[in-house]
């Protein structure tokens, strides 16, 4: 069932203007239980078929994770948050990784990215023969309130490439 | 969006409640806190075993929604709270 979109703007703009004195405020907890989640009705489902050893796997995070050197950081002062979405190749090492969220404690994964983006771990797992393939291109977001413009614009962006790279599963990583 | 495309996912979680928010087709939950689903920094082998626990779950749930549990305890004095946001 696809997701109602409408209803979800309609409910937003009215946390927004309610929520905004208790954002500058930092009262997250606050404004989080004020916020429209969109609740599904029916479980997205796709049967799972084959075998790990045979198929391509990808990652996607919202740890805000970015390309220092090659990426812009993420908005972490709109109370929106940042809708869109870095591409994070597979071959990516520590230290070319920015983290940026304004609402986890990043110094941990500063120390591993594979805590929250097990990266290398697929990268052995591929080499040891127990997955098929580590897609060449995996994806992170971070902290966003206004879902919109993520499920319109960044995420089926996103699935154009999980799908031109064959990708037949995605380990789907919060914070 | 991904699954409704065809693709199959499992998710990383660990907290009940929100987890039961967003409802999940496939999901793997753990007992660490926010911003580290895999486990301690460094602990390679523990990051493998949850890899090879969520291919396990992928080919063993069969009913939209389950949420499978595993048991496995942070080891070290600096494991964040499950709901720390800042």
């Amino acid at each position: 069932m696809p997701i109602d979109l409408e209803q979800f703007k309609t409910a937003y703009e009215k946390w927004v203007e309610e929520s905004m004195s208790d954002f500058q405020a930092g009262k997250m907890v606050e404004i989080l239980k004020k916020y429209p989640s969109i609740i599904p009705g029916d479980i997205p489902w796709m049967p799972y078929t084959g075998k790990p050893s045979e198929q391509t796997f990808a990652l996607i995070t919202s740890a805000g994770l970015y390309l220092k050197d090659s990426q812009p950081a993420f908005d972490t002062l709109s109370i929106h948050g940042d809708p869109s979405i870095r591409e994070i190749p597979k071959d990516v090492q520590q230290e070319e990784i920015g983290i940026v969220h304004g609402h986890y404690d990043h110094s941990l994964v500063e120390q591993d990215i594979n805590i929250i983006f097990p990266i290398h771990r697929l990268m052995e797992l591929e080499n040891d023969g127990i997955i098929g393939k580590t897609a060449d291109t995996h994806y992170s977001c971070s902290y966003v309130n206004n879902v919109a413009p993520l499920a319109t614009e960044a995420v089926p962006k996103m699935i154009s490439g999980i799908k031109a790279e064959e990708v037949d599963v995605v380990l789907l990583v919060p914070v | 969006m991904i699954e409704e495309e065809g693709i199959s996912t499992i998710s990383m979680g660990n907290e009940p409640e929100r987890m039961a928010r967003i409802k999940p087709p496939r999901a793997l939950q753990v007992k660490f806190g926010r911003g580290s689903m895999f486990g301690e920094p460094g602990n390679v082998s523990r990051q493998r075993r949850i890899l090879l626990d969520a291919f396990d779950a992928l080919q063993t749930i069969t009913e939209p929604g389950e949420i499978r549990k595993l048991p496995y305890q942070w080891k070290r004095p600096d494991r964040p709270d499950m709901t720390d946001y800042q």
